[in-house]
């Protein structure tokens, strides 16, 4: 398929091999300083490290750029609105509203803080298999007091790997729905509302129905929820808090200093 | 004037680890009225090239022309129609009559005339009438594969592709689809049909593609390609030489039921007449 969208890409770099919850707590961290900052300066420095990141892991900036391509709309929703709802000096107006450099400012920034999102997050999926983030997940689940709540790690372990594990069927089924659906003349492009309909009906057709069916597979095979083992254990070493570590003095400094 | 394929090469997720060769280098035409078999095991490619006569994929390198234009210009997907494997899964209006009219009013044909094609094409299929205005999910897998068939045929296509079209078919419905395509053949439209399993539809095609790894194995005729290539016999052509075997003097190169009827019946007058 040709899907790049936060898919795994197999890789033998450092990064490849750190434990997943090393990598979950980066891009946590990260996530965090992200909104902190409030200069272009610190976010170029930002973008730096993730450049040096992506350089070390081997993935092609085209995969990085996959996961934000799909979100554009949303980020030029987010830009425009800062833009034009901010209040500040005026640059120009358009029909009643108008865009003032503070908006222009801030609206910037908090595109950039997105795009800087979405690209760390697809760093994280792109070096780590879809098994070792749910067990890395689960694990760092397991001291939480979940089961006053009715619901084990194991449970929510299970629910993503499936979902996981059903993303790649369900986009490829839609991949193959949206060319029998063009082989019949339909024009994304140009009829967006008549695409939704047509796509989105037998979708949601097959996501319940494969819903039931691995239901009935799981429970036939006297799936329990009970004890949940994986096939890598992951194990924190060395070089996974030296890197942790390395990771948060480097954020730590884009922080304070610069 | 044919479909024209020409030095057709295309990969998957190019640029990356996971990149994969899935057509390399693909020469063929086909011609107006013919009836191909396009063979092959699953992830051959077949898939993939299909998806190029009607512009849904654009190739890496090489060209694919239908009838004189580039197979990504929209006007070719009203004279090449692809029907897809599990064709049931793409049925989404509120009637089964709306659905088969989706395809035509997709090209600016409303009114009177797209009526008659839809009616047209529902008769064609051999949808009952009775089901016209019903909704489509409520009716069996059988039924809904035949709407979708006619949902294709409401485009009327020059060239028709098929999918893998008798999987998941019961020996009735896959006669009478095969029927189907032999009357649709016969009105002069181009049938392609693509699939793992050929061998027991070789009596209609007038030329067979083999696919292996991206790549065209074989060309030519159905008997060449029983003689040429180690694939399996279809199960009336073993029938006969297990016949000859014993010792009843039938010819084996017969690949339909019919054909084969003729031969046994006129093998056992010659034995009554000794």
């Amino acid at each position: 398929m040709s899907n790049l969208f936060f898919t795994y890409i197999p890789g033998t770099s450092l990064i490849h091999r750190l434990d997943p919850r090393t990598k979950i707590i980066s891009v946590m961290i990260a996530s965090m300083i992200i909104f902190k900052l409030a200069s272009f300066a610190e976010m170029a420095l930002i973008g730096a490290v993730f450049l040096i990141l992506s350089l070390v892991s081997s993935i092609p900036f085209k995969v990085s750029m996959a996961a934000v391509k799909p979100m554009i709309v949303f980020l030029v929703i987010i830009f425009l609105m800062q833009l034009f709802l901010t209040e500040g000096t005026a640059l120009f107006s358009l029909s009643g509203f108008s865009a003032t450099r503070e908006g222009l400012h801030i609206g910037l920034l908090l595109t950039v803080k997105f795009v800087y999102l979405l690209l760390f997050a697809s760093l994280l999926t792109a070096t780590t298999a879809p098994s070792m983030l749910t067990a890395g997940i689960e694990r760092m689940l397991r001291p939480l007091p979940l089961k006053k709540a009715g619901i084990s790690s194991f449970d929510l372990a299970t629910m993503m790997s499936l979902s996981i594990h059903f993303f790649p069927l369900l986009y490829e089924h839609l991949w193959h729905l949206k060319d029998a659906q063009m082989s019949r003349g339909l024009d994304p492009g140009r009829s967006p509302f008549k695409t939704v309909y047509s796509l989105s009906v037998p979708m949601m057709r097959t996501a319940f129905r494969s819903a039931e069916e691995v239901s009935f597979a799981m429970e036939s095979r006297c799936y329990q929820g009970i004890c949940r083992t994986s096939l890598f254990d992951p194990r924190m070493q060395r070089r996974d808090f030296a890197a942790l570590s390395a990771f948060v003095v480097v954020m730590w400094v884009i922080l304070f200093f610069a | 004037m044919p479909i024209d394929v020409k030095g057709v090469s295309f990969s998957y997720n190019t640029g990356t680890t996971l990149e994969k060769v899935a057509l390399e280098n693909i020469n063929l035409s086909i011609g107006k009225g013919e009836f191909i078999l396009i063979g092959g095991e699953i992830g051959s490619g077949k898939s993939t090239l299909i998806r190029h006569f009607n512009g849904l994929l654009k190739p890496s390198t090489g060209q694919v022309i239908v009838d004189g234009m580039p197979a990504h210009e929209k006007h070719v997907k009203t004279k090449v129609g692809i029907l897809f494997q599990f064709p049931q899964n793409q049925l989404f209006a509120k009637t089964v009559y709306e659905d088969v009219a989706f395809g035509p009013s997709n090209f600016g044909i409303k009114g009177k005339q797209l009526d008659k094609r839809v009616i047209h094409a529902l008769q064609l299929a051999g949808v009952r009438e009775e089901l016209y205005d019903r909704s489509p999910f409520t009716l069996s897998g059988g039924e809904m594969r035949l709407v979708a068939i006619a949902g294709v045929l409401a485009m009327q296509p020059d060239y028709l592709l098929l999918d893998e079209p008798l999987s998941g078919l019961d020996p009735e419905n896959k006669n009478s689809l095969l029927l189907l395509l032999k009357t649709l053949h016969s009105q002069g439209i181009s049938v392609v049909i693509v699939s793992h399993r050929i061998a027991d539809m070789l009596f209609l095609a007038d030329r067979v593609f083999l696919m292996q790894d991206g790549r065209v194995s074989f060309k030519g005729k159905p008997d060449d390609y029983i003689y040429s290539t180690s694939s399996p016999l279809p199960d009336i052509t073993s029938l006969m030489k297990d016949l000859r075997q014993k010792g009843i003097d039938v010819r084996d190169d017969v690949f339909s039921i019919e054909d084969a009827f003729d031969e046994i019946t006129r093998v056992q007058k010659e034995r009554m007449v000794r």
